[in-house]
């Protein structure tokens, strides 16, 4: 069966003149890939490798001009509610109470009040926010910031979710907490999802695939299959699942060498 | 017994409902203002000239209310403030957002923004005076650009400041470019039009005073004046207090209020 991927990328790269020296920067190197329905496919590499350059250049923030990238086969040309973005931290919004910024995208497109009521509270009950639906996120743990910020996007229900080390600030205990829910939340709403990541243990253990960029200019060094049913993905059970730990070395091992080249990683 | 042991549980009890109490606290503070006030017009020579009496001034007030001037020059002073500051900020809001929308033209008028807004009221008065002559326009023009600089210095610092982050996840969503400034960039900006407004009607506030000094105009500012000329210092004292209690009432019933259920709510800052 050869269904359309829903984003293809093909022999993009790109340049951008350097802060302070304004000297070119070449960032991303000819990438080529693609992600199918229901596939989650996370990107790790070294910092400085432009992994957040290609997630934003996907979300549309950021202009390219070498190469393709379509979504639903549609070239992207700026942001759009069809490629949602969970950003690292901070990016929802201080004056909004939970109800009001999960449901922010379906009220940008003017959603009936009670159809977003619904959908809202549909989501809230999903990411474990329930009773918190009126609290501001200042009132809130860094965790529960990071469940609004991943309903905000599901709740606009875009073709593509790309998540931008969303649980990189938050403290390593609710880091695996919050992995685990994003496992059950994947399952429960079969998004397809760009995830990017510098943990090799969180794309291991997230993936369906994995894609090892390279140190700039970022290119695509490897990509490994990682064949573990979603259900059987708890981290209780993944210290003992030879799959996950070979998958986990093995993506360990191509970043450690790209480390390794350079020093200032 | 029975009293050694209640008496510090009653001591506590007592000295907590001080704290706790800011009405209570206001009371014992004004009270203690006025003892000393009291004490020290008893004491020194001739009162009636340097410092009367809280009860001479009391006098002092009832026969300037007697005789129908108080409240009309207290009109006269308070109608100004609220035309020159709803005018001020009603304008220095929309321009400062409107310079604030575009980086480069924001970063273009920032320096001219910051040299108006230090430039005080006062200082242009005598320039003011001379286009205008000693007139009520005068002391209008000098409200109006007092109230405005500051507003619109800070909206226009305000929008610039409000976190990319956050007008990225609202492009993200589909934000048109009006939603962005309704949803994100106005109550980002709600700080600096917090800090903006307290400035703008704070100096507005003085600029009354002081123009309706300079430019002879009926009011508050004029019956402090004239209260020298007269050698009436009650009316003076008078005038002094009356400005102080209009801006305690305006920030507690107006400014705080707006605070504390925007930015203060929001956490975006803390008090």
């Amino acid at each position: 069966m050869a269904t359309e991927a829903k984003l293809i990328v093909q022999g993009l790269a790109h340049h951008y003149p350097d802060e302070y020296t304004g000297e070119s920067v070449h960032a991303l190197q000819d990438i080529n890939l693609q992600i199918h329905e229901n596939e989650f496919v996370a990107i790790v590499g070294p910092s400085g490798c432009g992994k957040t350059t290609f997630l934003n250049i996907i979300a549309g923030l950021l202009p390219y001009r070498e190469g393709r990238a379509m979504v639903d086969g549609v070239e992207i040309r700026g942001p759009g509610p069809d490629r949602g973005v969970v950003f690292q931290e901070h990016a929802i919004l201080p004056w909004r109470t939970v109800n009001r910024n999960i449901g922010h995208g379906l009220e940008l497109r003017r959603v009936p009040k009670q159809e977003r009521e619904r959908r809202v509270q549909e989501y809230v009950d999903l990411v474990g926010l329930s009773g918190f639906e009126d609290r501001y996120p200042h009132e809130l743990s860094g965790g529960m910031k990071q469940r609004v910020a991943v309903a905000r996007t599901l709740c606009a229900d875009p073709v593509i979710m790309l998540m931008d080390e969303p649980f990189a600030a938050v403290d390593a205990q609710t880091r695996i907490t919050l992995q685990d829910e994003l496992n059950r939340v994947v399952m429960a709403t079969k998004k397809t999802i760009l995830f990017i990541t510098h943990s090799v243990e969180e794309a291991a253990f997230l993936g369906d695939r994995c894609i090892v960029f390279s140190r700039r200019p970022g290119k695509v060094k490897a990509e490994i299959k990682i064949d573990i049913p979603r259900e059987e993905r708890l981290w209780k059970d993944m210290v003992n699942n030879t799959r996950f730990t070979e998958a986990r070395d093995e993506i360990l091992r191509l970043v450690r060498s790209e480390v390794t080249n350079d020093d200032d990683g | 017994m029975t009293t050694v042991d209640t008496a510090p549980i009653r001591r506590k009890s007592f000295k907590k409902m001080i704290t706790d109490s800011r009405a209570i606290q206001l009371v014992i503070l004004l009270i203690g203002v006025l003892i000393l006030w009291a004490i020290i017009s008893a004491v020194i020579e001739r009162p009636d000239r340097y410092l009367p009496s809280p009860l001479t001034t009391l006098f002092s007030s009832v026969d300037l209310l007697q005789k129908g001037v108080l409240t009309s020059f207290y009109a006269d002073t308070l109608t100004r403030l609220v035309i020159g500051s709803i005018l001020g900020i009603g304008l220095g809001i929309p321009f400062g957002l409107l310079l604030g929308l575009n980086r480069n033209i924001a970063d273009m008028f920032y320096p001219l923004m910051n040299f108006f807004q230090s430039v005080s009221g006062i200082a242009i008065f005598p320039v003011i005076v001379i286009w205008f002559g000693n007139s009520n326009t005068t002391v209008m023009i000098v409200i109006l650009y007092t109230a405005f600089f500051p507003i619109a210095f800070n909206v226009l610092s305000g929008v610039r400041s409000v976190p990319m982050r956050y007008i990225s996840a609202a492009r993200t969503l589909g934000a048109t470019r009006f939603q962005i400034v309704k949803d994100v960039l106005l109550p980002g900006a709600m700080p600096s039009v917090a800090i903006g407004s307290r400035l703008s009607i704070g100096f507005a506030w003085r600029a009354v005073i002081a123009g309706e000094m300079l430019a002879g105009q009926a009011g508050l500012g004029n019956m402090i004046f004239a209260g020298q000329e007269l050698d009436n210092t009650a009316q003076i004292i008078l005038g002094m207090m009356l400005i102080g209690l209009t801006w305690i009432m305006l920030d507690h019933y107006l400014l705080r209020p707006l605070e504390s259920d925007t930015i203060e709510r929001w956490g975006l800052v803390q008090r």
